[in-house]
Order: structure tokens, then sequence, then C-alpha cells
């Protein structure tokens, strides 16, 4: 085991911390300065913290906004689901099935199945489903959040029609042995806990994750279905997961790094039922995903092969249903000229399917080409091409065309105008073409045309900083499939048109006093999906927005930091629903407030830790994301973290 | 004098409680005594049944009307949707039954523990009794159905299960005994309503789809793929006298008497083509009128409303949203739609 040799080394390192641009040529630089990374402080050998290389999401996607959550932002959400945190914390919404129960995102009005999601460059949506269930993705299986705001598919492929959400890993050289304790504790029967360990030199890091996140969801709710609406406990909705991953990274040479990460997660759930129903569905999800990359580094290139598996099995009630996924990707970023980058690649993907009704197999090859012209200082410009066939059909050739223009620039503040316009598709799911019965082989892949006008403005002064942005889309997307009745077998048809438009606003301002730093930021969404097909003669939907899209999502967060404590208060304000597409029925608008307080890095001669305490939903407040699935009043949380 | 006064004071008491007595027995029509009860299934999942009202008169419709008068949503499948006892009951298969006063829809009670997949309800002997298909075993199916008995019409607690065949659908009283057809158990089975117990079974042909009497005959009806069966039953005995089948297609479990001893039905050819029709059959003379006077998708339910010879057709719009109702005239010509709840899947009709 390289474990054993690694901790056999027993060196004594001290951390530092060193900025680390993620561009490539930084990166061969730094890896390659091996004598820059260490210092020699009389008996104490002291290794300068350096991030393991990744490929920037952002390189090629001038015009476009992607927003970067760190770790820190996510202590508070130690062992959730990263649906808590995208519903309180962004202004994305969630479909939330209950606590703890099935989530997805709709990102720009579109559906569950409409944003990509990866995990360390590897899409991790369900071939079959064609989504991703966020609830059972729990915070603290990553390290870092990307979420990219509209319009990706010439840059990561299908399903990223509204959007793409990606989580990372990120390693460090150069830490020696860290060892990590994370348990929260709260209402309702929530225990999180996590244990980490690590180890890291200036050529190895490596890293080894356990966690188990329980909870009983026994909270209590009103129960409209009676007569005289009781208040009930909340029976059959307990959640128990269990995971582990294991990251490592190793500098082969001064120029070339292999990377590698694993993750097993099991999730073993009582299924909530609906108000008024008194069902016991189980289900168990078990999700195994692998991935290695190699990079090799020269002066102006950098190659990038990336292998994975992705392994998905859902079990409900007993039936089983599994998907493998297994990916080879290779690259190549290029710096041609000063004023021009480019990235060429080729990604093979190989699904198989194994589900309760059918098994199917399919190949997919996709070729893509990014490049970059940074036609003066102010401005930039990306172009992205992708064209993926899968069983040799063409999925719609995919362009993107994004532009970032820096109107503004001095010490006090920078205006930029984005401009994007691109083009993105969706293969059809496997339960789409192949279910028995119902499916429908000769469906199209959806396709979406969309085009942004954006603007982002950086103020600073003294110790006061402000950034915003402004973005406004439109999109067409055509071709949505939908399943439809056919008698008492559903079957999914290409027959829906949806023209999407929307604002987003994002706004982050700091301002420091002494030692007093107050920090404000807030998202708001406005958001218009409007249907332009009536499936049938009778059918009412045209012209209506689409069901469980709110049109406005709003959300604001105030903190206060003074030393080794800050405290926040977080708002969110979710707008009204529809319940179907004739938009007759709606489900009412709801305001949430949380409120916490952190006692951070207190520091020992062997221990560091932070323990922190929230409240959510302070007012109590009653509500439904989904019509008649119960979510849970106020509740207290205890976050303790001990590093040592 | 004052004995005069006495007797005039008393003769005007006793008229005026006469007279509000005779006041009192003029209760004025409830808002829901009259028109359409569409009765709106709700989708899998959603527990979205509701009850709409609709006014042939005026066209005027009242949408979520148990929600409207209760304050709270029906928050269940509606199966079925019987007024009996001066009550309404409506049936969710997600395990209850809830009691409203049919004037004005306002709740008088339910029955909501005990009960599992509950498809249907009949009154006998002031006391309730609901078939249910109970749990669903690890593969789906309905081993432990039963007819649940309430000693109260206002509902209330279960005080028996009565075992049957596997999964009952419709029920219907006559006298002392009560018919419940099953329909995976393909059997006619005779409940009495004194020792309620099982005290015949017999066996189905097809599929039931419901009992109805004509002409104080009282029929089951029944269908496959290939036929559609009249099952006459012997009221006194409980027996099934004789099976009379007719050659219709693709029919589906969705009929409705209209006049003359005719019935409408809604037959389907399903998936993957999905036409649906409204045949026209009589019972009578065991034949086929026409196979199709209307045609579309998305049948979902049907009622006949004897007054206006109109039909009514349920169209669930694809579950995408809520249902519409076709308003049809005898012959089948399209005279008017409305908007119903999710999956409007049966009328009740007062005239």
């Amino acid at each position: 085991m390289v474990w054993l040799f690694v901790l056999y080394q027993g060196l004594i390192f001290q951390n530092t911390t060193v900025f680390f641009e993620s561009k490539a040529e930084d990166a061969v630089q730094t890896i390659l300065d091996k004598t820059s990374l260490i210092h020699d402080e009389g008996d104490t050998l002291l290794l300068q913290e350096v991030e393991v290389f990744t490929t920037s999401l952002s390189k090629y996607s001038f015009g476009q906004h992607i927003k970067v959550i760190r770790a820190g932002e996510l202590l508070d959400f130690q062992g959730l689901g990263l649906s808590d945190f995208l519903q309180q914390r962004t202004g994305l919404f969630v479909r939330q099935y209950g606590a703890g129960m099935l989530a997805s995102l709709t990102m720009r009005g579109t559906s569950a199945g409409h944003n990509a999601v990866f995990w360390n460059g590897l899409p991790i949506n369900s071939p079959s489903l064609g989504q991703t269930d966020f609830s059972i993705l729990p915070i603290g299986g990553f390290d870092e959040l990307h979420l990219h705001f509209g319009s990706g598919g010439a840059l990561y492929g299908t399903d990223a029609i509204g959007g793409a959400v990606h989580l990372n890993s990120k390693l460090k050289f150069g830490q020696g042995h860290s060892f990590q304790l994370g348990t929260q504790l709260g209402s309702f029967g929530r225990w999180n806990q996590q244990v980490q360990y690590g180890f890291s030199s200036d050529k190895i890091s490596l890293r080894t994750r356990v966690y188990k996140n329980v909870a009983d969801n026994d909270f209590p709710y009103q129960n409209l279905s009676k007569p005289d609406t009781p208040v009930e406990k909340q029976e059959h909705a307990a959640f128990h997961q269990v995971g582990a991953s294991q990251d490592a990274a190793f500098q082969i040479s001064t120029n070339q790094l292999l990377s590698s990460s694993l993750w097993y997660n099991q999730t073993e759930r009582e299924i909530q039922p609906v108000i008024g129903s008194n069902t016991l569905d189980k289900q168990m999800d078990k999700n195994l995903r692998w991935v290695m990359d190699y990079f090799m580094f020269s002066k102006n290139k950098t190659w990038n092969f990336k292998t994975g598996l992705v392994k998905d099995q859902i079990e409900f009630n007993g039936i089983q249903n599994s998907t493998h996924q297994i990916f080879l990707i290779g690259d190549l970023d290029w710096e041609i000229s000063p004023k021009i980058n480019s990235k060429s690649g080729v990604r093979f993907s190989y699904i198989k399917g194994s589900l309760s009704t059918y098994n199917a197999q399919e190949k997919r090859v996709e070729l893509y080409q990014s490049t970059n012209f940074n036609l003066s200082e102010n401005l930039h410009v990306s172009l992205n091409i992708r064209q993926l066939i899968f069983d040799s059909n063409f999925a719609p050739f995919t362009p993107s065309l994004g532009t970032e223009w820096v109107i503004l620039s001095n010490e006090v503040q920078k205006l930029k105008l984005n401009t994007n316009g691109a083009r993105s598709f969706k293969v059809p799911t496997l339960n789409d073409r192949f279910w028995e019965p119902g499916g429908n082989p000769d469906l199209f892949p959806e396709s979406s045309w969309s085009a942004e006008l954006g603007l982002s403005h950086l103020w600073k002064r003294g110790s006061l900083m402000m950034n915003q942005q402004l973005t406004y889309y439109q999109m067409w997307v055509d071709n949505w499939i939908i399943w439809l009745p056919k008698g008492s077998i559903w079957s999914p048809e290409n027959i829906r048109e949806v023209h999407n438009k929307g604002i987003e606003y994002f706004f982050d301002a700091d301002y420091i006093m002494g030692n007093w730093t107050l920090e404000i930021q807030g998202n708001y969404n406005w958001t218009r999906a409007i249907n332009q097909t009536n499936i049938s003669d009778n059918d009412r939907s045209s012209g209506n927005q689409l069901p469980y899209t709110p049109v406005h999502k709003f959300q604001t967060l105030s903190g206060i930091k003074r030393g080794i404590w800050n405290t926040y208060l977080n708002y969110q304000f979710t707008g009204s629903r529809f319940v179907g597409t004739d938009n007759q029925d709606r489900l009412p608008s709801y305001q949430l407030w949380d409120w916490g307080i952190r006692m951070g890095e207190i520091k020992t001669a062997w221990v560091n830790g932070n323990i922190g305490f929230q409240v959510n939903n302070i007012m109590n407040t009653a509500y439904q994301v989904m019509r008649l699935r119960a979510m849970p009043g106020r509740n207290y949380q205890i976050n303790i973290q001990i590093k040592l | 004098m004052r004995k005069f006064n006495k007797a005039v004071t008393g003769i005007l008491i006793l008229f005026g409680i006469f007279s509000c007595v005779e006041e009192g027995q003029q209760i004025p029509k409830g808002e829901f005594e009259r028109g359409i009860l569409v009765m709106n299934e709700g989708a899998f999942g959603a527990n979205d049944g509701e009850v709409y009202h609709y006014d042939p008169i005026t066209g005027l419709i009242k949408s979520n009307i148990f929600e409207g008068k209760n304050g709270r949503p029906f928050a269940g499948l509606i199966q079925d949707m019987v007024e009996a006892e001066g009550r309404l009951y409506l049936v969710a298969n997600t395990g209850k039954v809830e009691v409203v006063d049919p004037r004005d829809f306002s709740s008088k009670g339910a029955v909501i523990e005990g009960l599992d997949i509950s498809r249907s309800i009949v009154t006998a002997n002031q006391k309730l009794f609901v078939a249910d298909w109970g749990p669903y075993d690890p593969n789906f199916n309905s081993p432990n159905s039963y007819v649940a008995v309430i000693n109260n019409l206002d509902g209330g607690v279960i005080t028996k299960k009565i075992p049957v065949s596997s999964r009952p659908e419709k029920m219907f009283v006559s006298g002392n005994q009560i018919f419940v057809a099953a329909k995976a158990g393909k059997k006619l089975e005779v409940i009495s309503v004194d020792s309620e117990t099982i005290t015949s079974s017999q066996d189905l042909e097809g599929s039931p789809g419901g009992f109805f009497d004509l002409s104080g005959t009282l029929l089951l009806y029944a269908y496959d793929a290939e036929m559609i069966y009249f099952h006459q039953i012997d009221k006194t005995t409980g027996t099934i006298q004789g099976i009379l089948p007719v050659g219709l297609k693709k029919a589906t479990s969705n009929f409705t008497l209209s006049v003359d001893g005719e019935m409408l039905i809604i037959t389907s050819t399903g998936w993957p083509d999905y036409n649906d029709a409204i045949a026209r059959v009589s019972i009578v003379n065991r034949q086929v009128l026409n196979e199709a006077i209307f045609t579309g998708s998305g049948f979902y339910g049907i009622g006949y409303h004897p007054g206006l010879k109109e039909i009514y057709v349920g169209d669930n719009n694809g579950f995408q949203g809520n249902g519409t109702v076709i308003i049809l005239d005898q012959n089948g010509q399209q005279k008017k739609t409305f908007a119903a709840g999710r999956g409007p899947s049966g009328f009740l009709i007062k005239e």
C-alpha cells in the first residue's frame, strides 16, 4: 500500500498558502519548480501548499457566468444533500419531494433532465433517467461546486440545455498529514459524521473520506388529508446514507501528473408519501464513480487523457435497475499564440443499461473544439463546437459563441459586457427509447437555441467591495420529450416546444470596518418558461408557464464576521408555482429565514476546529415545495469540525 | 279577558311554532343538489383528486368544491362518488372515504384509518361497506382484498374486514345481499348484510365494469379484448342466470346507461395507436348499434344526462394539467367543452 509507505515517512509539515492559478502554463511552472515548494527553516521542513492541477471550467466560456462555491461556503451543509444548499443559498429552484427525498434542479425554466452534472469532469446524469437526484449528492463528497448558468452543450455535451453543475475534488500538495472529523447533529434524528485522513508531499497527495448521514425525518406537519387537519409526525421518511471516497494525485515527473478519484455513495430511503397516501415505498441508490486523469504539460500545451466509470443502481421496492457508463476522453489544450487558445478533444462513452424491463447498450462518440480569441486586452471571444454521434445517429451540431468586453476598467471599478449565443441538446434517455412497454426508439434529441446578454460590475473603494452581475436570456427549446398516457401505458413523444426568458441577478458585497467584516450577497431569478404547444384540441397548455417553475426566486444572505466569530441571516423567497400545464391551480409562495453562528478556527497546539449552530426555518413556516409534500418546520443543527 | 288574552297568546305561539316548522321543512336547495358533479380522479403520486360542479343551465363551473368548502385539499385519488342516505361519499384509492353533505359539500365525517386501496362504497343496514384491494404483495398483486364494514353512515372506525377475491371493484345492494365483482379474481361474490360473510362465489366472464338495474333485472357489465358480457343475476338467489355476450372489441370499464335499454361504452385501442371511441350498444337486443359515435383520445370517464339527452365525456388531456369535459348530443355531435380537474373520470348527474 502506497499509504503505508507514505505514513512511514512521518514528515512534519506546516501549511502555508500560495494562490495557484489554474492555467496550464502556471501549473507547469509550479510543478516543474520543485525547489520553490520546499523551504528549509532550521529543523523543520516547510512545504508550500499547492492545489493539484485540474482543468479550468471557465477558460472557454467567455460571455457566460460560472459561479464557484468553495469548501468554506459549504461548511454549514456538511452531510446534507446538495439540493439543500442549492435551494437555500442560490437563486436556483430545486423540486424537492420532501426532506431528503428526490430533488431535481431546474435551471432557466428547463426540466430536471436539462442540466448536465459532472463529477471531476465525468458526466454523472443517469443515462436511464436522464437526470440526477441532488438529494443524494452529499455535501462533503466533493470539495468545490461550479454552477454554469445557461446553455453549455458545446462545452459539455448532452443535457446542458439550462446549465451545468460541476462537483470537483480539490487535492493539494505539500500539506503533510491531516486528519479531519466533522459532525453535524440536528433535529428530527439528523446525524452526519465524516472522517477524513490525508497525506501530501510535494509529489504525492492522498486523501480518504468516510461518511455516514442519517435522518429520521419525523418532523411534525399538518395532515391536510384528514378532517380538522391534525398535526402529526411524518412517518416513513427515514434517510440513511453511507459513503467513502479516495482521492490521489501523483506527480510522475516534472511535466506529468496522474490523479484519480473514487467515490462510492449508498443511500437507503423510506420514500416519504405524499400527504393523504399510505405508501411504504423504499429505495436504495448505490453509486460508484471512478475517474483517472493523466496530464502532460509542455511549454504551451497541456495533454489530458481521462478515463472513468460511473455505475448507478437503483433498487425500488426490491426492483433493480442499473446502468454503467465508461468514458475515454482525450484533449489537447494549446496556446497557439498569445491571442489564440485552442482545445481539441474527443470523448467516447459506452453505456449499458440493465433495467427491470429491458437491456440496452449504446456507444457515443463526440468531437469538440474550443477556441479563445483574445482580440485585445479588453475583448475576448470563445467559440465552441461539438458533434455527438450516438448509435449512428447525429445529435444536433452544437456551436456556441461568447464574448466578454471590458468596457471600463480602472482601480475603482470594472464593467464587463457579456454576450453568448449557443445551441444545446439532450439525447433521449435509455428509458425514453427502450422502456417496455412504451419506449419510443424513434425519438429525436431535444434541442435548444439560446441567447444572453449580461453586465458584470466590480466596484472597490477602500474597504468596500461590491460585485454584481445582471443577465438577460432567451431560449427556445424544441422537441421537448413528454411522457403521455396511451391508455394504461405511457409513452414519450417529442411534443413540446418551450420559449424561456428570464433575468438572473447576482450581488455580493463586503465591507471591512476595523475588526468587523460585513457581507451581503443575493440572488434573484425571474423566469418565464412558456409552453408553446397543446397536445390535443382540448389541451389548454399553450401560452402558460411550465408547472413547478416559479417566476420569482430571491435569496439573500447577510453576515457579520469579527475575529473567529461570524453570524449570518439567510432569507429566501420562492414565488408561487403552477401545478399543471393549464395554470389553473397553484401552490402559494413561501418565505424562509435561517440563522447561524459559527466560531471558526479555534486553534490549540494540536487541534484546530470550528463549531457552528444553525436554526433553519426560524418562523416555523408551513410550506410545500411540491404539492402535498410535507417539509420540516423550524429545526436546529450543530456543526463541529476538528482538524489535527 | 285575561283568559282570552292567554288563549290568543297561546294560539299565536302555537301558530308561530307551526309556522316555524312549516318553514323549516322548506329547506332551500343546496348549491350542489342540481347540476352535474364531475369526479376528477387526480394524478398518480399527486393526490390532486377533486370534484367540480357544472350547471348545465347557466354553464357555470365551480372548481375544487371539496377544498372550497372545507378549507383543505381532498388529498387523494378519487375512485368512486356515491350519493346515499342523504350523504355523498367520496372514495379515495389512497385509503380514505370522505363523507360530505351533498347540498354544500361540507364535511360530515370520514374513514381515515385501516383502509388500503379503497375502490367503491355502498350503504346497507345503516352501515358502510367499502371494497378495498388490500395491500400489495411484493409482486404488486392483491391477495388480501376485503370489504370493510363501518357501523356509522358518517364514517369512523372499521369494525370488520370481510375477505373477498382479489381486487374487488364495484358493488350493488339488493335486499340483504351485497354483490361484489372482483377484477383480478374474476369472481362475483355475495355478502350477507346480516352475517357480514360471503355466502356465494361464482366465476365471471371478462373483467367486471359495474352493476346496473335494467327494468328490475340486475346486470353486471364485463369486458375483454374481443367481447363485452352482460351477466344476468338473480337478485334473490344471487346466482348468475346467464351471460349475454356482445361482439364489441377493445371495450373499457367506462360505461353509462343512456335511454331505451342502451348503454354507451368507451373503447380504446390502447398503446401504441391509442384511438378512443364511444360505442352505442343495445343491451336488450344484444347488439352494437354504433361502434364509434365519437372518436378521439384521452377519454377517461362518461356520463349521460337523460333530461338534456347529453353525453358527458371526460378527457384527461394527457394528465399534463387539468382535463376537459366534452358535451355531446345523443348522436355524438360535440356541443361544447368545459374545463374540469385532473383526470375527469365520472359524473353524478342530478336533474
